[in-house]
């Protein structure tokens, strides 16, 4: 955070050796005398955070008048016109809370998308593995029988969203507006004063974008420089490099398991009718939780974080195995999931399936398992590293970071998308603001604004998890399970904490 | 009381040049003389700083753009000064309902040019255009003055960073002018393509934390206001900012605020409490300044001068880790916004 480091440096730190403190290592002056193209806004990455960016400048009407880029690697028009049957369902899909879907309908995004292929849930379960201990995130007790039931999240499918914006940002017409689609960015560096020829470009980032190999678009202007530069490119961001921003951050040895599901029907009718529940089990001895949300039609997404080793062992099984698997680790023991994740997958004469009936029989259930997943849409089962990160900070003059180029989290509460979507609805606040005050939208002034918005926020959710994650990684019945155990019966007893927590997740 | 001065007093007081000082930040290590001129040369000569000013004062230069330096919490107000303009337009336009960008700007002690290159930056590109402004403070043009050669310099090269603001340096629309007021009202650089008239007048005068920093031993604020007022076209808007002295005002701007680290926000030394202007002052010197305007007219003078006025005042305080807010009724408690509209 630059501002505080740098303000508590000031009455120590000499005036010259100030400005090496916080100018960054950005001296790769051009040489070239080239007037490049000057956009306003030059976005680096096309996924949600840099799209929705784009969709929420053109939609205000104080902001739609800046020329605006997007680069991006992959081949926007795939993403435009991508398309799935409606029984299947891809296996990226976020659980955006209601204050994301509140930002993607005021900046006209939200009619964009197939609403059919999404799904809100109104009820979340969840519980721990080891003592049973759960909570109930039930918004019924907070809603009024004469409203509609409050939505805890909507399930949404990424490829559902990344059309639905791109199709907002096409409506908005192309005037001003840009799209560098199948374009890697080549360099970035400072400009130079073109002295009496025009403007001091050397504090404005120069991007020299090339079309990849199998991009055939017409040639682009191979310079472009930024007033304000944004990365939205991920957590190997090339724009946090050219700022020399650091990240700090560890990897938790652990990777999520991605599946679409179809789900049997459940024992019992939902009441309300029609409602839908989330479920999510921690299973301390396995290495992580293991959720299933909901999609439309019966379907459900599975996120099952888990240690390397079991996530290998998980992929390698047949259909019906893993889906043994699955309904076993909502279902029994630590004891037996362990001793099921370790079966011969070569062997005829015990089965995965056979192994979870026989045990079942032994094992008393609580009320708040998912119904049986039944089946596995083909080629949905894949896995990711989990990973933490946090940009030291996410502004520099002329360059700001939203998304996972800020900050990475652990996938428990299902919070990512939803912060980058938070970072990108501050920064076009911000820059809305500095619009019609005559601010340099690039100009540090303008962008501590977005970072002291958003800054502390995303430290708390991303530490939340964190510690969540590390509480719930711990096998057996020491101190550290009961005091958790204790600690989810006694927000689940008390209303007001759990009314406080349920606000919290909505995002509000 | 003031309104009533010998007519005599009046013109003295107009021929001597004010001492501008052109921000409260920085104020103690500014040269604490500017150069008189006299109307027959109008040059300017910085004989009169002093070497050892002049070393402070590159110090201090080179730190005016600087986020985190000295005139942060300058910088941290500007957008303020935007929405006070605005709700003063809101309040009376200068002239008919026009939404457009049609105002010309002059602002006065512009320093190293916080205000004048925000506002040039809200300039359309296009200038013939009629459509709704881009903005609520609607400007067409910005003339920026200051008698202070390194701060002229200092503005004129940080605008040239910004590829809109140089656009308008290069077309004219926007302007530094190394030149006191009197200069302007003499008429030496109104450009050819303006109306002829013995000076050029402008819709918009701005004189933002100018006001506190008048020497008075070379003018008189008075005096000085006369001046802004008469650059200003009937119907315009004469808009500032300034500090009031009140017990709160000394507590605040002298003994917390020029407080050592960590609990200062400004330098030691950058104001003095005994310049401060209270709102109720200013007033009557409006006042009186429409009148001193109006008496190089023969057509309108006196207490006529006076219909159609409109004056208006707001407080602003800074809350730390909040920053500036506009807070109405909090003009004694410190700084303030003024804004006086000349009648049609």
């Amino acid at each position: 955070m630059r501002s505080i480091s740098r303000a508590a440096l000031r009455p120590y730190v000499c005036d010259s050796c100030r400005y090496g403190v916080g100018a960054g290592r950005r001296r790769f002056a051009t040489t070239s005398n080239q007037t490049p193209e000057i956009y306003d806004v030059v976005c680096v990455g096309g996924g949600p955070a840099g799209l929705g960016l784009l969709a929420a400048l053109r939609a205000s009407p104080v902001t739609s008048k800046l020329k605006v880029a997007l680069v991006e690697t992959q081949d926007l028009r795939k993403a435009r016109s991508w398309s799935l049957d409606s029984s299947q369902f891809s296996n990226r899909v976020s659980s955006l809370t209601p204050s994301t879907v509140e930002f993607l309908q005021r900046i006209g995004a939200w009619e964009y998308l197939d609403v059919e292929r999404v799904q809100k849930y109104q009820d979340m379960q969840v519980w721990d593995g080891e003592t049973g201990s759960r909570i109930s995130f039930d918004w019924s007790m907070e809603t009024s029988p004469f409203e509609e039931m409050r939505t805890v999240a909507t399930m949404t499918e990424n490829a559902n969203l990344v059309r639905g914006l791109l199709s907002r940002i096409e409506a908005s017409g192309d005037e001003n507006l840009k799209l560098f689609s199948n374009t890697t960015v080549a360099s970035i560096e400072n400009g130079s004063d073109l002295q009496t020829e025009g403007p001091d470009l050397s504090a404005w980032p120069i991007l020299s974008v090339a079309p990849t190999a199998q991009g055939e678009q017409s040639q682009p202007p191979t310079r472009i420089a930024a007033r304000l530069l944004v990365g939205a490119d991920g957590i190997n961001s090339p724009v946090r490099s050219f700022a020399d921003i650091s990240t700090q951050g560890w990897d938790y040895n652990r990777h999520g398991i991605v599946a679409t599901l179809a789900l049997g029907e459940p024992e019992k009718p939902s009441f309300p009718a029609n409602t839908r529940t989330a479920y999510q089990r921690f299973l301390p001895t396995l290495g992580g939780p293991i959720a299933l949300l909901p999609l439309p039609n019966n379907h459900a997404t599975l996120v099952w974080s888990t240690t390397p080793e079991n996530a290998a062992y998980l992929k390698s099984l047949s259909t019906p195995a893993f889906l043994a698997m699955v309904n076993a680790a909502f279902r029994l023991s630590m004891t037996d999931l362990k001793y099921m994740m370790g079966m011969d997958r070569t062997s005829d004469q015990f089965s995965h399936e056979d192994e979870l009936i026989w045990r079942l029989q032994h094992t008393p259930q609580p009320s708040q398992i998912p119904p049986s997943a039944i089946g596995v849409q083909e080629g949905t089962v894949a896995s990711f590293p989990l990973r933490f990160r946090h940009a030291s900070q996410y502004i520099s003059p002329r360059v700001a970071l939203v998304g996972d180029a800020a900050h990475v989290i652990h996938p428990l509460a299902g919070q990512g998308l939803n912060l980058g979507l938070a970072d990108v609805a501050a920064l076009s606040r911000t820059i809305e603001y500095a619009v019609s005050h005559g601010m340099d939208i690039g100009d540090l002034l303008t962008l501590e604004r977005y970072s002291s918005e958003r800054y502390l926020p995303n430290a708390k959710i991303g530490g939340a998890c964190d510690l969540l994650h590390k509480m719930y990684t711990i096998p057996g019945q020491g101190p550290i399970t009961w005091a958790r155990s204790l600690g989810l019966d006694v927000i689940d007893r008390l209303p007001f904490v759990k009314s406080f927590l349920m606000k919290n997740a909505e995002g509000y | 009381m003031t309104a009533l001065r010998p007519h005599s007093l009046a013109l003295r007081a107009l021929r001597a040049s004010p001492t501008i000082r052109p921000s409260y930040r920085n104020i103690s290590l500014l040269p604490s003389t500017i150069p008189r001129k006299t109307p027959n040369t109008r040059a300017h000569s910085t004989s009169s700083v002093s070497a050892d000013e002049v070393s402070h004062f590159s110090k201090l230069a080179s730190s005016w753009w600087d986020p985190m330096g000295p005139s942060r919490i300058l910088h941290l107000m500007n957008p303020l000064r935007h929405e006070f303009i605005a709700s003063c337009l809101s309040d009376s336009p200068p002239s008919g309902p026009s939404t457009a960008a049609n105002l010309n700007y002059l602002d006065i002690g512009c320093g190293g040019g916080i205000f004048a290159e925000s506002l040039a930056r809200t300039i359309p590109l296009d200038p013939s255009s009629q459509a709704p402004a881009p903005t609520p403070t609607r400007a067409a043009s910005m003339t920026a003055i200051d008698p202070t050669t390194q701060l002229i310099q200092i503005a004129r090269d940080h605008a040239r960073m910004d590829p809109t603001v140089e656009a308008h340096m290069r077309s004219g629309r926007f302007k530094y002018l190394n030149t006191t007021l009197e200069d302007v009202l003499a008429g030496s650089v109104t450009d050819t393509s303006s109306t002829p008239s013995t000076h050029q007048q402008f819709d918009m005068v701005t004189l933002f934390e100018v006001i506190e920093h008048i020497d008075p031993t070379t003018t008189t604020p008075q005096a000085f206001l006369a001046n802004c007022l008469r650059a200003l076209k009937p119907g315009g808007w004469l808009i500032g900012s300034t500090i009031s002295r009140t017990f709160p005002s000394w507590i605040l701007n002298q003994v917390i605020a020029e407080a050592p680290w960590p609990i200062g926000v400004v330098p030691r030394g950058t104001h003095e409490w005994s310049k401060f202007v209270n709102p109720s002052e200013l007033h009557s010197w409006a006042q009186e300044g429409l009148m001193r305007a109006a008496d190089t007219n023969v057509s309108k003078a006196g207490p006529a001068a006076l219909d159609g006025m409109r004056w208006k005042c707001v407080g602003a305080v800074y809350v730390p880790g909040l920053g500036w807010k506009l807070v109405p009724g909090s003009e004694d408690w410190g700084n303030y916004f003024w804004a006086v509209k000349k009648g049609l």
